[in-house]
């Protein structure tokens, strides 16, 4: 029964959610800024490919809240950008390199979007504190 | 037998205070969905009084909600959720309409009226005391 939990405890369980689906987002946009120039081993091969978090809110019946949680990781179907490279070894016959579909500007947007979100929800779980805080301080007298 | 809390001060603040507890638990749920598609922000109805003193609206109790248009329409119900109608932040094209500055001047002023509470609280326990003869 979801009355035995504390509402504090729930916000922070809430919270909480909402941490973890942002550091896998990070996850996510570092893997695409590392792998930004990660080419095909073979030539003519394809490069890595840009993968897409995804967020998905679901009902946690045991605290009758919902949580978030990071839904399945897809890949960002967009072309690859042609670079004309003949020496480099993943070059096909005409020369070009297929590049991986990754736009680091795109990627610093979505990571500063990911930091804004967890320091909300750090912010939600400091608050909740404090105010854990203020009842115990309420015995204190 | 009585019990310290039936006190009416002290039982006013208490419901005050749960109020504060739950709308904690809808804005953490608002700021961690902030991301998540089609999630729409809700709020707690902040209670209404008029002239009398009187609370109006659907304050008092929980009522049923319908959750989907097929279902009947609960007797004499009424929202106590505030889906944000009235709020004039955007809805983005995820669907999605959190506004995280909106929650976190929310949070702020939520944390604020809880400290304020528990403030008077101990000061009505501190007033108990000076009637026992401690104070």
């Amino acid at each position: 029964m979801s009355g035995d939990i504390n509402d504090f405890l729930r916000s922070m369980t809430i919270a909480t959610s909402g941490l973890r689906a942002q550091a896998g987002r990070m996850r996510v946009i570092s893997e695409n800024i590392a792998n930004a120039d990660s080419t095909a081993s073979t030539p003519g091969g394809d490069p890595y490919r840009r993968k897409v978090p995804t967020f998905s809110s679901a009902l946690d019946r045991s605290i009758d809240a919902h949580v978030v949680a990071l839904g399945p990781v897809v890949t960002d179907n967009s072309p690859f950008r042609i670079k004309y490279d003949p020496n480099n070894p993943a070059a096909d016959a005409a020369g070009d390199v297929k590049y991986p579909n990754v736009n680091p500007l795109v990627e610093m947007t979505d990571m500063r979007e990911a930091q804004r979100s967890y320091e909300a929800n750090l912010n939600i779980i400091t608050a909740t504190r404090q105010m854990i805080q203020r009842t115990l301080d309420i015995l204190k007298g | 037998m009585s019990f310290i809390g039936d006190i009416p001060t002290l039982a006013v603040l208490r419901t005050k205070m749960q109020w504060h507890q739950e709308r904690q638990r809808l804005l953490a749920e608002n700021v961690a969905n902030s991301d998540a598609p089609n999630f729409k922000p809700r709020d707690l109805v902040a209670p209404h009084f008029d002239a009398h003193g009187e609370a109006v609206g659907s304050t008092g109790t929980l009522a049923l909600a319908r959750t989907s248009s097929s279902q009947i329409e609960p007797s004499g119900s009424g929202d106590s959720f505030d889906r944000n109608r009235k709020v004039g932040f955007e809805t983005r094209p995820s669907g999605n309409a959190v506004s995280l500055e909106g929650e976190m001047t929310k949070l702020a002023s939520n944390q604020m009226d809880y400290e304020a509470v528990t403030q008077l609280y101990t000061k009505s326990l501190q007033l108990l005391n000076i009637a026992i003869g401690k104070g």
